[in-house]
């Protein structure tokens, strides 16, 4: 067979080497992670590294009673869930408009929203901040929601609108020539027609919302508004140090749902990670 | 009605296209229309305004100001004039440039060599998965496990004694170059997913026939690589090292949790340094001088380089 051939004509020794070395580069620290989070404190931090600690569920135990876990938990979801929400109900619209309709500045009002994503948040850090301390918003996940939501506006409003510009116009016509509204036509046509993209968008989002550090830091200052990513930071135990375990334990049980939600939408990563640049694979 | 001289010019914009769908349109369901796709993307844009245009106006306002603790005193360019004699300023500049183009420079390649050798191999799927594993990760958390690893825990460097690389102790916190390669390392471990996984889906996208026709002709895999697949790859590769860039550039959590910036200022960032002076020392019109510079290089690089390499690609 012609791919037989192909194959013996390089060398595949070198291709496995390098997958494979990189593969263990990815999860070395991944089992370092398990290791550390199911190990018992006295075990992480020693003059000599322990590499076959002993089994422990101190971690589990600690971040449950010690630490409001659930609540952070629940922070996290309301904060990230929502903000998905607000991304969705703005970036729909702006994504049709964008996508379906001829107007002057159309253009640059897309190029504005992409812009977006390339404001440092360190450059509108302390405008904001000032902003939510003025509307009494500091501390409180509401703060987070908004500030998360605009965090990931573009890049959800380009997605869909990426997905949007593959939709043959013929489909819309149809519907058109029956009487329909260009709203309705969004809400029945368009929107089953790119659930795929919605769906894209919204993880894409919910990974970043979940990333986000420097906002939630300075918003966040009690458990009231933490979220996991910032509690983490704040796993401490005073004179103590940081709590690693608890750390390692609580970053893995987050990145198991996120993993396999991922794993599904697999398909329509790569489009999604370059805001519908890339389309395929 | 008479003021309303964006609609009419929008409605004749859009008027050609309208005619096909309605021959007779009434006079304002005509105006409604014209509005339309405006009143779709608004909600967006005045969000977005929000979130953007206005922190750009008020930091622009407080840089002129003196702003601690009391009332703002207006102060003229004196922060401006401090900021540019800075010397922690420009290093973090120049740290931001460094840490920077170096992990980014190795994640291209890095993703580039895996995607090359990934692509056509049965397991493609599998090895998509595995190494978008770091990138799952919440990144606060990745920095304390490399923290760990290398600094609190040591065990990089027992590993490295063990195989009899080094016969000390690493004492990276007192390297400003071991400090940096550290948060290179963290970077690259967590982010080359990220390309790898684009550019794979820009390989198998790509025409397979002239790869066929290019292997019959004799050509060699390294070859078609080269000459055929990477310069078809070359918009693709810009927007992916533009969207990294961006983050690569505003690099945060990292240096906050792994080196606070040290040793001797020589890890801090652009991020860090305005946090640092904003939110450690409250010197906030000093601060909100840093982001107003930081904001001018944003756009000037957006309109040079983003507009371009996101329209390439687009057509």
């Amino acid at each position: 067979m012609a791919s037989q051939r192909r194959k013996r004509g390089e060398n595949l020794i070198i291709r496995y080497l390098i997958l494979g070395a990189w593969a263990l580069f990815c999860l070395m620290p991944v089992l370092w992670f398990l290791s550390i989070g199911l190990r018992p404190r006295v075990e992480i931090i020693t003059p000599q590294p322990i590499y076959w600690p002993t089994f422990s569920l101190d971690a589990w135990h600690m971040i449950w009673e010690d630490w409001p876990m659930a609540k952070y938990l629940r922070n996290s979801i309301l904060a990230i869930f929502g903000s998905v929400l607000i991304d969705l109900v703005l970036g729909i619209p702006a994504a049709y408009s964008l996508a379906r309709y001829q107007y002057r500045g159309r253009d640059d009002i897309a190029f504005y929203i992409l812009s977006t994503r390339m404001m440092a948040p360190a450059i509108v850090a302390i405008p904001i901040f000032f902003l939510f301390r003025n509307a009494g918003l500091l501390d409180t996940i509401w703060a987070l929601m908004l500030i998360y939501a605009a965090i990931n506006l573009s890049f959800v409003t380009w997605i869909i609108r990426s997905y949007m510009l593959d939709i043959p116009k013929e489909l819309e016509d149809a519907a058109r020539t029956d009487g329909a509204s260009d709203l309705r036509i969004l809400w029945e046509i368009i929107i089953p027609a790119i659930l795929p993209g919605i769906i894209t968008a919204s993880v894409i989002a919910m990974i970043f919302a979940i990333n986000e550090f420097l906002f939630t830091l300075l918003i966040a200052s009690t458990p009231n508004a933490y979220t996991m990513s910032v509690a983490l930071a704040n796993f401490t135990g005073g004179s103590d140090g940081v709590i690693y375990n608890a750390i390692a334990l609580v970053a893995f049980l987050a990145f198991v749902p996120v993993f396999l939600v991922v794993v599904a939408i697999q398909k329509h990563l790569s489009r999604g990670l370059t805001m519908g640049a890339v389309k395929g694979g | 009605m008479s003021n309303s001289s964006l609609p009419d010019a929008g409605a004749t914009a859009v008027a050609p296209a309208m005619v096909t769908h309605r021959p007779r349109p009434r006079r304002r369901s005509k105006r409604l229309k014209a509005w339309f796709p405006y009143l779709l993307v608004a909600p967006a844009v005045i969000y977005l305004f929000l979130i953007t245009l206005y922190p750009g106006v008020y930091a622009i306002i407080q840089s002129f100001h003196a702003v601690k603790f009391g009332p703002w005193q207006p102060v003229g360019f004196a922060n401006y004039v401090k900021l540019f004699g800075d010397y922690q300023f420009w290093g973090a500049l120049w740290n931001t440039f460094v840490i920077g183009s170096i992990a980014l420079t190795l994640q291209c390649v890095i993703a580039l060599t895996l995607a090359f050798y990934a692509y056509r191999d049965p397991w493609v799927q599998g090895w998509r998965i595995i190494f978008l594993v770091p990138m799952l990760f919440m990144p606060s958390a990745v920095a304390f496990i490399f923290k760990l690893a290398f600094l609190d825990g040591r065990v990089v460097s027992d590993l490295l004694m063990r195989v009899g690389l080094i016969d000390a102790n690493l004492s990276i916190q007192s390297s400003i170059w071991m400090s940096r390669g550290l948060l290179i390392i963290a970077d690259v471990w967590q982010w080359t997913p990220f390309l790898f996984i684009i550019f794979v889906a820009a390989l198998q996208g790509q025409d397979e026939e002239v790869e066929e026709a290019a292997r019959l002709d004799g050509a060699s895999w390294a070859a078609i690589f080269w000459n055929i697949s990477l310069p078809l790859m070359k918009p693709v590769i810009a927007v992916a090292l533009i969207l990294r860039g961006i983050d690569i550039t505003t690099m945060f959590t990292n240096v906050f949790i792994i080196t606070k910036g040290g040793p001797a200022f020589g890890t801090e960032t652009i991020s860090y340094f305005i946090y640092r002076t904003g939110f450690k020392f409250f010197n906030f019109g000093y601060a909100s001088a840093a982001s107003v510079v930081m904001l001018i290089i944003t756009i000037i690089i957006a309109q040079l380089v983003v507009k371009r390499a996101f329209v390439s690609v687009r057509t």
